[in-house]
């Protein structure tokens, strides 16, 4: 257990060091830069550019650019965003609680109703009812969020006109406010995962139910709902895991679009920004955040199966 | 269960406080507020209301007072006193003196300072604070878009120089209360603003809604009730909207399409003449802007005083044969293959475009489309490597921000490395005209030259929308996209 685990720390590291690289790349592989940027269409002046461009720290070979990077990194310090002056923790640090918040809410609420649809799928699989519930979860599967989001929101505008439901505030300040508005954002968000999920335990249940260990609880004289629940749904739930943990990743990208839709001022509006700015110390460090995140969440469902199965150790 | 109703009443007080607020809607957030750095639309939009010009600019165009009350202007055109406005103080509480505007014309000249509007004042040789209420301006040579150009500098405190793009203080009817990054600016009544009884409104929000679909639907929902800017699909969905009207105003950037005139094709006037005939406007109009836009020369339609009819340039009527004979003239092989880069964040200008392809290609032209990026457009065009471009450009209220600095040789904007000593001439000389039916007949000429063999096709001007609710009272768009008016709105019950 403590070797494999050593094993996934070591993976991880190297993970995130190969992120880091990409990530800076990609970043400094689109043409134009920061500083024709800032310019724009007026001030053409080659001389204004070199020195905004020195000023940057642009003018550096890129290999130098990213070793300084690096260095200032693992010193704790991921930098100023070139657009403000902040520096890019606090740019961040303002914006991650809202892309937590939907994402975590809309993970709760796809894991929540998948477990109940997948087992209801399973249990009653062949008849309408698992029919009708395929077809939703196929057409929630394949709805684009940024289409759904905006159906939503004209439905809930000729529902309910009045209701806020677009922009953002904190939930300190308003807590029914946040919810309200937090409503529509994470169906859309979590309606496709939620599809997924529980397309992913209807299949692993089906087999799980024909298997002989639930005949004998079936002939032990269990109810059905312990059969269900405590004997099959646990040996159902490896895959389950698995997949929640890579759609997360999903909730976190979808989030950006979600974002986007319902005006909420979350890491993704941050980073399509900074994109377009080549704001590129706040994309860098935005980029090796999410990422880094994204790994230990894989990590941590790795840790999850080893504890939930011995032969994964 | 007594304890969350009177969280939940409490929670109510605030709003019915706060009814005189009007929520607005606009597509993205400012890159800063510092009004002599950034100038790009979506940070004007917010700095037009919290700040102020010596002059301004009404709903027609015409120039007005604002921080000046009054100015005079010597017989040889060379020297500019302004009056200061009795009572004007910035939003730190300090009264504006002489010293302020000097400071002011400083900064903005400063090459430190890397104003995008700096060129526009550069011919200023001497600036002097006279007396206690008094500013005198002196040129090297008349300048007649001087006072228009005035309106553009934003008079900020000097003190506060330093924090400006995050903490604007300025005397305009409202100020900075709270920003939000992209979630809200809340601009707040300014209790000292020097026009009495202004502002009506208590508070102005601007909402920051990235998404037009979002912006339409809280427009009818009633979450917001002004929506500055929006496209002509969503002002057609909005139009019909009970408790909406749609407000117009003609734009003054127009859409374009530029060619290098520094290589070949493009460098013979004939390939530049032949490109305008094989172009059909009216066709465009209707294919690309759903009729929602004029077609007009080198001068916005806007400025109805300078513009000469479109009958006046004859390449305007569409002529694919007469393209193709002007192509065979300048001994180019046809189908002559171009390529065009497409501002490709605008979709207007990618719809453009994509109608223009189509166009020259029956006379003649063989066109590509490279559909670019903000970034990399702006680095392509900057460096002037293109071949023919598709974008927007802005104007403003005199013809001079037109012409000066984009079809001068070595103009600031003058990507196209056009050259015509003549032209130059001509737009120095109608720049320190003050007779102004003199100066007609000089831009008159400037117009016709550049209309059908300049080194641009001006394609169309479109119309700037505005949706407001019936709620909104005096709300008046202007063509410079300013929301100077937003000091005379009330919002009624």
């Amino acid at each position: 257990m403590t070797h494999s685990l050593l094993r996934r720390i070591g993976q991880l590291l190297l993970v995130t060091f190969g992120v880091s690289v990409l990530a800076f790349l990609l970043i400094h592989l689109i043409p134009g830069d920061a500083a024709e940027l800032i310019l724009g269409a007026e001030d053409r002046s080659p001389e204004a550019l070199a020195a905004l461009r020195a000023d940057l720290g642009l003018d550096r070979s890129l290999f130098a650019q990213y070793v300084i990077w690096a260095g200032h990194v693992l010193q704790g310090d991921l930098g100023h965003s070139i657009s403000t002056g902040r520096p890019v923790l606090e740019e961040i640090a303002g914006r991650i609680g809202v892309t937590l918040e939907l994402t975590l809410l809309s993970m709760l609420a796809a894991i929540a109703l998948a477990i109940p649809a997948g087992c209801l799928m399973a249990v009653l699989r062949g008849s309408a009812a698992d029919a009708l519930t395929r077809l939703l979860t196929i057409i929630g599967i394949t709805m684009p969020g940024f289409w759904l989001g905006t159906m939503l929101l004209y439905g809930a505008g000729a529902i309910a006109p009045g209701v806020p439901l677009i922009g953002w505030v904190p939930f300190s300040v308003d807590p029914v406010g946040n919810l309200q508005r937090m409503i529509l954002p994470v169906i859309a968000l979590a309606l496709p995962v939620l599809a997924g999920l529980a397309r992913v335990l209807r299949a692993s249940m089906q087999e799980v139910l024909f298997a002989d260990f639930i005949r004998v609880a079936r002939a032990k004289g269990l109810s059905e709902a312990r059969v269900i629940f405590r004997h099959a749904l646990s040996n159902a739930l490896i895959p389950f895991i698995t997949s929640a943990g890579i759609l997360a990743g999903y909730l976190f990208g979808g989030s950006v679009v979600i974002e986007q839709v319902f005006a909420l001022p979350g890491l993704g509006r941050l980073m399509v920004g900074a994109i377009a700015e080549r704001n590129y110390p706040l994309l860098q460090a935005a980029l090796l955040l999410a990422t880094t995140a994204f790994v230990l969440v894989n990590f941590v469902v790795d840790v999850l199966y080893m504890a939930a199965d011995p032969r994964t150790r | 269960m007594q304890r969350i109703a009177l969280i939940g009443i409490a929670a109510l007080l605030p709003l019915a406080a706060a009814a005189q607020t009007l929520e607005i809607a606009v597509d993205q957030s400012p890159a800063g507020l510092d009004p002599h750095v950034a100038t790009a639309f979506s940070s004007a939009q917010i700095t037009s209301a919290v700040y102020e010009g010596l002059t301004g600019i009404d709903k027609d165009l015409r120039v007005i007072p604002a921080l000046a009350e009054s100015w005079e202007i010597s017989p040889d055109g060379l020297s500019y006193t302004f009056t200061l406005r009795a009572g004007a103080s910035f939003h730190n509480g300090r009264a504006v003196t002489p010293v302020d505007i000097v400071a002011n014309l400083e900064r903005v000249r400063d090459a430190k300072t890397a104003s995008p509007i700096a060129s526009r004042f550069a011919g200023i040789k001497t600036i002097e604070a006279v007396g206690s209420n008094q500013v005198k301006l002196t040129l090297g040579e008349p300048s007649a878009p001087l006072l228009g150009q005035l309106a553009v500098l934003a008079i900020v405190a000097p003190e506060a120089a330093a924090d400006l793009a995050r903490k604007p203080v300025g005397t305009g009817a409202f100020k900075l209360k709270e920003w939000v990054p992209d979630t809200y600016i809340l601009l707040e009544k300014n209790p000292t603003y020097w026009a009495k009884g202004l502002p009506y409104l208590d508070a102005a929000k601007f909402n920051i809604v990235p998404d037009a679909a979002t912006r339409q639907i809280g427009m009818a929902g009633g979450t917001y009730r002004l929506a500055p800017a929006i496209d002509a699909a969503t002002a057609a969905a909005l139009k019909d909207k009970p408790g909406l009207k749609v407000l117009e105003a003609q734009d003054l950037a127009y859409a374009l399409i530029g060619v290098n005139a520094s290589k070949p094709p493009f460098d013979k006037p004939e390939v530049r003449e032949a490109m305008n005939m094989a172009i059909d406007r009216g066709q465009l109009v209707q294919a690309a802007y759903f009729g929602r836009a004029v077609v007009g020369g080198p001068l916005s339609p806007a400025l109805a005083a300078w513009t000469l009819p479109n009958s006046t340039f004859p390449c305007y009527t569409p002529n694919a044969a007469g393209a193709k004979a002007k192509l065979a003239a300048a001994g180019v092989a046809m189908p002559l293959k171009i390529t065009i880069n497409v501002l490709g964040s605008v979709k207007q200008v990618v719809d453009n475009a994509q109608v223009v392809q189509a166009q020259l290609n029956k006379a003649g032209f063989e066109v590509s489309l490279n559909v670019q990026e903000l970034g990399k457009f702006v680095a392509d065009w900057r460096a002037s490597n293109f071949e023919v471009f598709a974008s927007l450009n802005g104007g403003g209220i005199d013809p001079d921000d037109y012409f000066g600095r984009t079809f001068a040789t070595g103009g600031a904007t003058n990507v196209f490395k056009y050259s015509n000593p003549d032209l130059d001439t001509l737009m120095n000389q109608a720049r320190a005209e003050t007779n102004p039916s003199k100066r007609k007949t000089e831009y008159d000429a400037v117009q016709k030259t550049l209309a059908c063999s300049g080194p641009v096709a001006t394609l169309a001007y479109g119309t700037l929308f505005t949706a407001v609710s019936d709620k909104v009272e005096g709300f008046v768009p202007v063509a410079t996209r300013s929301m100077w008016y937003l000091r005379e709105t009330k919002l009624s019950k």
